[in-house]
């Protein structure tokens, strides 16, 4: 028996294991394509944000999305622009939905394709809105997002998008 | 070599399952949306380590069965045609990547995939690397190792995870295998043109691609246009491209024929050899293509035609899809096809004298190379993406093919040196099944 006829099976069992593998977690982890809006998140608008001392002082809602949607990585002006992600979430999820129309899985197929073609860098993503927070404030021409219930002063407000 | 264990298959899947678990190690909530990068601190986020550069990847581990023991699926000029089946080789796939920001204008990526090439290897190859150049908002330049973007999906021909299906439509995207572009382009765009924002690519270059058996094709001055219009759901393609090229097939089939074609009963044996096999070849392709997706309803289509002078044939080609979003599953159909609008060769054997059965022979022996490099064929496909996880898919194609006449399709005969005449009775007009399982990540 040659090795090829060894390994065929070998491969095709750890490819099944591997799915099976993956699709036994499933039921267990949270739907990730919907990520439903919940009352907490409607009640509350979110903001585009970015650094009180940063030369970024304004940001059309077309900026916006073109941003969001890798179309563009700096501004009208001229500004290289740093887009800071939230984590998966509602925030995030509805921000998106607002200013570009995607939902969270078109959403990470479309920076999937930008990213891996080679058309743009990634957005850098904080783990949490605390961290997104200190980013934005320590780095100018950073841009990001957060519930418009977040009132800091070291952040300005570029656009409300919602609420 | 096709029997050959393959460590760096075995390292592929490796990869994979790690990445796959570590993903899954992650909870929902605290894990990376599909973009790693080293996790700055609080206190300094943008140190050169964090801001500078960014790490990240994708891949998919696939598999497609066969229901026929004939005859294994292959992606022509991608692909080895191996034995195995169901064939991990076909779909299989591992990217990294790194986004390195050289100031506020410049920029380098660095991409390295391993996939099964044409010569059973899984050898990891540079996919991109090249240094981009930001002059204005609105006018990119790049320069070195790019993607081939000749048709409306090839530059994200590996990324599977940001296409619905576990692979582009082989009838499309088999039809002009280059993958790599060692050249320049220029990205320009324009926003709010009527409501979309347009961009337009320019690109120059040349490109390799390796060929089973041991061949070897090469673009140069490849020179082509996109442009692409987007205006919310909707995005419109068209692109025009012309290349000078070469085609040498060194594989057993063209030896052994060469050696037919070459004998001196034979009147044009040298002229049929010099249209099957060359350098001096010129070429145009042109493309136009839809896509919709409005988070529920997914629409695409495409078409393609390929012009050239010799070595490869004439060919147009189309794909519709169209797939509905249930949340997380995404269930699909696709038409494809692929017809050829003339052989590589249209000449005939003439003998210096009649011998009965001898140019009939000889005859088929020219049809099965050509059939051999022949993509025609129609498949009608049923898939069902499944978003389960994060950045990451699972896949399940149905899909059943009616290879066309004269051609082999995008299928391999499981026994290629069976006589030619035997070849085109069992590969034309054959209708075969197969079944696909992929799952697709990226981190």
């Amino acid at each position: 028996m040659s090795r090829s006829r060894l390994i065929s099976p070998l491969r095709t069992v750890v490819a099944c294991a591997f799915t099976a593998l993956l699709l036994g977690t499933a039921p267990f982890v949270r739907s990730v394509a919907a990520e439903p809006d919940k009352a907490t998140a409607a009640a509350s608008g979110v903001q585009l944000v970015t650094s009180a001392k940063g030369a970024v002082n304004v940001l059309s809602r077309e900026e916006a999305t073109q941003l969001l949607l890798g179309h563009r990585n700096r501004l009208n002006d001229g500004t290289p622009v740093t887009l800071i992600d939230l984590p998966s979430g509602q925030i995030r999820a509805r921000l998106y939905q607002i200013l570009t129309g995607k939902n969270p899985v078109q959403v990470r197929a479309n920076w999937s394709r930008l990213v891996f073609s080679g058309r743009v860098r990634p957005p850098l993503e904080a783990s949490n809105e605390n961290e997104a927070l200190e980013w934005l404030i320590n780095t100018p021409n950073a841009i990001g997002y957060l519930p418009s219930a977040v009132n800091d002063k070291r952040i300005k407000v570029l656009l409300l998008v919602d609420g | 070599m096709k029997n050959r264990i393959r460590l760096s298959e075995i390292f592929a899947i490796g990869a994979l399952l790690a990445i796959s678990g570590a993903l899954r190690a992650q909870t929902p909530e605290s894990g990376d949306p599909g973009h790693e990068q080293t996790a700055p601190t609080s206190s300094s986020p943008f140190n050169f380590d964090t801001k500078n550069i960014q790490f990240s990847g994708f891949g998919t581990l696939g598999m497609i069965y066969t229901h026929d023991k004939e005859v294994r699926y292959i992606r022509p000029s991608t692909n080895h045609p191996g034995h195995e089946n169901p064939d991990l080789g076909p779909d299989t796939v591992l990217g990294v990547q790194a986004n390195v920001t050289l100031g506020s204008h410049a920029a380098l990526v660095l991409q390295a995939i391993s996939r099964e090439s044409t010569l059973g290897s899984y050898k990891p190859r540079a996919s991109l690397a090249f240094l981009s150049y930001a002059f204005t908002p609105n006018v990119t330049v790049r320069a070195g190792r790019l993607r081939t973007p000749f048709f409306m999906l090839s530059e994200s021909i590996d990324i599977n995870y940001a296409n619905p299906w576990i692979r582009p439509p082989s009838e499309i995207y088999s039809m002009f295998p280059f993958s790599e572009l060692n050249g320049v382009d220029l990205l320009l765009t324009f926003g709010g043109i009527g409501g979309f924002d347009v961009e337009l690519h320019p690109y120059y270059g040349t490109s390799d691609l390796p060929i089973y058996q041991d061949g070897k094709g090469h673009l140069k001055n490849v020179r082509g246009l996109n442009i692409t219009a987007t205006s919310g759901h909707l995005t419109l393609f068209a692109g025009y491209g012309q290349t000078d090229f070469s085609l040498k097939w060194r594989g057993q089939d063209l030896q052994t024929l060469s050696q037919y074609l070459r004998q001196p009963i034979v009147l044009n044996g040298n002229d049929i050899l010099r249209d099957l096999s060359g350098s001096d070849g010129k070429g145009s392709f042109g493309v136009a293509g839809i896509q919709w997706d409005d988070g529920k309803w997914l629409f695409i289509g495409e078409y393609n035609r390929l012009r050239a002078n010799r070595y490869a044939h004439r060919a147009h080609a189309w794909e519709l899809t169209a797939g509905r979003r249930f949340g997380e599953f995404m269930p699909y159909v696709t038409l494809a096809s692929h017809t050829e609008d003339r052989p590589i060769t249209t000449k005939r054997v003439a003998l210096a004298m009649a011998i009965p059965g001898v140019a009939e022979q000889l005859n088929e022996a020219v049809d099965a190379f050509l059939a051999s490099r022949n993509l025609s064929q129609s498949s009608a496909t049923l898939g069902l993406r499944w978003d389960f996880y994060k950045n990451t898919a699972f896949k399940l194609e149905f899909a059943h093919t009616r290879i066309h006449n004269r051609s082999w399709g995008s299928f391999f005969p499981e026994n290629p040196n069976d006589p030619p005449a035997t070849l085109n009775q069992r590969m034309w007009k054959r209708s075969i099944n197969t079944l696909g399982v992929s799952v697709d990540v990226t981190f």
